[in-house]
């Protein structure tokens, strides 16, 4: 290369990089070491740090309020993620239809996306609302019994739920969308003149061929859904009595209501973890496709 | 004439999308209702609209002041992050030396961190630093974007050095390269990136709320949900500022839909 190139290249690599990696260091990497650091010690803001081994851990695995946090999470996502999945699917499937219905309604499903978890949430709450909201109005108006949506400890989790459902729903919709366009025509074509019915198309070769976005869609939809606060932070509050606290929103009240911030950071890293191996599996499959 | 099936799918289709705006029109209608038609057991769409709880927002809450928060948080969090961004995938995309790739496998892995574990060490982190309870900590912490610095280095790549070396015969520096060759040539990819970080950054929730504790420093996502708090029953005027509150990203979706619905396509981000 240039003579002059060579003299500078070192300091246009630091001038061009540093601003990158000070902030990616300081507010990233760091907070992921500190946290670390932290889970060993017993911490509440005003004493001194004693270092505690992994007591912090094994606490964590015998607090009722962690466990029933991390079941609550966990039903979070298991209900939640082949729901959004599913109702993604069929948006997309609608979305690329070349017809005009088909770009209304592709723009409407994803319309709430774009939507803060804040609005979201609030806009819910009032839908949910036990006595003049939109939902129990409807069951009035043709007859039924108004359901406590979010009071009643055996709906609330649903309500939120159904509140994300609406939210994210569409987010899928795109990743698979963007999938199916790529499927090539001729194959769709083909089908047909093989007499392939619209039911045998889509199980045969669409949802064969979306496998790798399937993955994709999977892993990303289990990551957020294990992230869930924000909605459940303003539609419920984690309640009735508890039933919706989510493992975010315990790591948030231990660190900032007890200042335990110790035995939150620990509550952090578990839940950093539990991510980390679902997107380490995303990865396996990645390398085993370029080999 | 068209078959019972295809009737019925078109049907299908209109009852999902109604059914999905249907939310955002009950958004609306509540937030132009006076508080005592709200009050009533009846479904009414028919009713007198008004524009006072949208004044009430103004006048009797910061709605005004914590958007203005907001904005001033998404447009510098914007700049920043695509100036950052971009040097470091110039370097990881542009200039060949030792260690490169390992630098930038370090870089990637930040994909995999997800930001609701760093908030409790954050929260001592920018205590430490001084900037508690104000706006530059609630941007700092979000500007390293590794899936942005991902999207560029890809992009940069694909450049051809035909016109860089040429640059560099003439006599250019590489800053210069960089402003009047790479980044002129990499709108689109620059684009993607300013989106996801304007949208991150406008929806950011649990950080603002962790950082910001007097509420005149509220983002506005943090002051609508604590209007919930203080405004318990004024369920029109909670409307009427979640209204307000989402009127950005409205007309960023209308106007920039193909840009935002490919940033998406491309890269798989989920907040």
């Amino acid at each position: 290369m240039l003579s002059r190139d060579v003299d500078h290249k070192k300091r246009d690599i630091l001038f061009f990089s540093l601003p990158y990696l000070t902030v990616y260091v300081a507010f990233m990497v760091f907070p992921v070491v500190y946290g670390l650091y932290l889970s060993f010690f017993d911490w509440n803001i005003l004493s001194t740090k004693v270092f505690i081994g992994l007591k912090n851990y094994v606490e964590a695995f015998r607090d009722p309020e962690f466990l029933s946090s991390f079941s609550h999470t966990l039903q979070f996502v298991l209900i939640s993620t082949p729901l959004i999945i599913v109702v993604g699917f069929i948006m997309a499937m609608i979305a690329v239809r070349p017809t005009k219905t088909g770009k209304i309604a592709e723009t409407v499903f994803f319309l709430p996306y774009m939507l803060s978890t804040s609005v979201v949430g609030t806009l819910w709450a009032w839908i949910f609302q036990k006595n003049y909201g939109l939902a129990n109005q409807v069951l009035t108006s043709v007859g039924l019994s108004p359901v406590g949506w979010l009071t009643d400890p055996a709906v609330a989790m649903t309500s939120i739920i159904i509140a994300t459902l609406w939210w994210t729903a569409g987010f899928n919709m795109i990743l698979f969308s963007a999938g199916m366009k790529q499927i090539p025509e001729e194959i769709y074509d083909a089908a047909k003149i093989d007499g392939a019915g619209s039911f045998t198309t889509l199980t045969k070769i669409t949802i064969p061929l979306l496998k790798e976005t399937s993955l994709l869609v999977l892993v990303l939809q289990v990551i957020a859904s294990f992230k869930v606060f924000g909605q459940v932070y303003v539609m419920t509050g984690g309640g009735p009595y508890g039933t919706t606290r989510v493992l975010v929103q315990y790591v948030y009240k231990t660190g900032f209501s007890y200042f335990r911030l110790g035995y939150a950071s620990a509550m952090s890293i578990i839940l950093f973890v539990v991510i980390l191996l679902v997107s380490v599996i995303q990865l396996f499959r990645k390398s085993d496709n370029t080999q | 004439m068209k078959k019972p099936l295809a009737i019925l799918g078109e049907l299908f289709i209109a009852l999902l999308t109604v059914l999905w705006i249907m939310p955002l029109v009950w958004l609306v209608v509540t937030s132009l209702k006076s508080e005592n038609t709200v009050m009533s057991s009846t479904l009414s769409f028919v009713f007198a609209p008004t524009l006072e709880n949208y004044r009430k927002a103004f006048a009797s809450t910061l709605l005004g002041r914590w958007m203005l928060n907001s904005l001033a948080v998404a447009v510098i969090t914007t700049i920043l992050t695509v100036l950052i961004d971009s040097t470091m995938a110039y370097v990881l995309a542009r200039i060949p030396f030792r260690g490169r790739n390992a630098l930038f496998l370090f870089i990637l892995a930040g994909m995999m961190i997800p930001f609701e574990v760093l908030i409790i060490q954050l929260y001592l982190e920018c205590t430490t630093l001084g900037l508690a309870n104000t706006l530059v900590a609630v941007i700092l912490p979000r500007l390293a974007l590794p899936i942005g610095v991902f999207i560029l280095t890809q992009f940069f790549k694909a450049i051809p050095s035909v016109l860089e070396e040429a640059a560099f015969i003439d006599g250019a520096s590489r800053f210069t390269v960089f402003r009047t060759i790479i980044l002129p040539l990499s709108k689109s990819a620059i684009f993607a990136v300013a989106i996801i970080a304007f949208i991150n950054a406008w929806n950011d929730f649990l950080w603002p709320l962790v950082a910001i504790s007097s509420s005149e420093k509220y983002t506005i996502t943090v002051g609508i949900a604590n209007f919930q708090g203080t405004h318990g029953t004024e369920y029109s005027l909670i409307m009427a500022g979640a209204v307000l509150a989402s009127i950005p990203q409205i007309i960023m979706y209308l106007l920039f839909k193909k840009n935002i619905v490919k940033s998406i396509a491309m890269t798989g981000i989920k907040e």
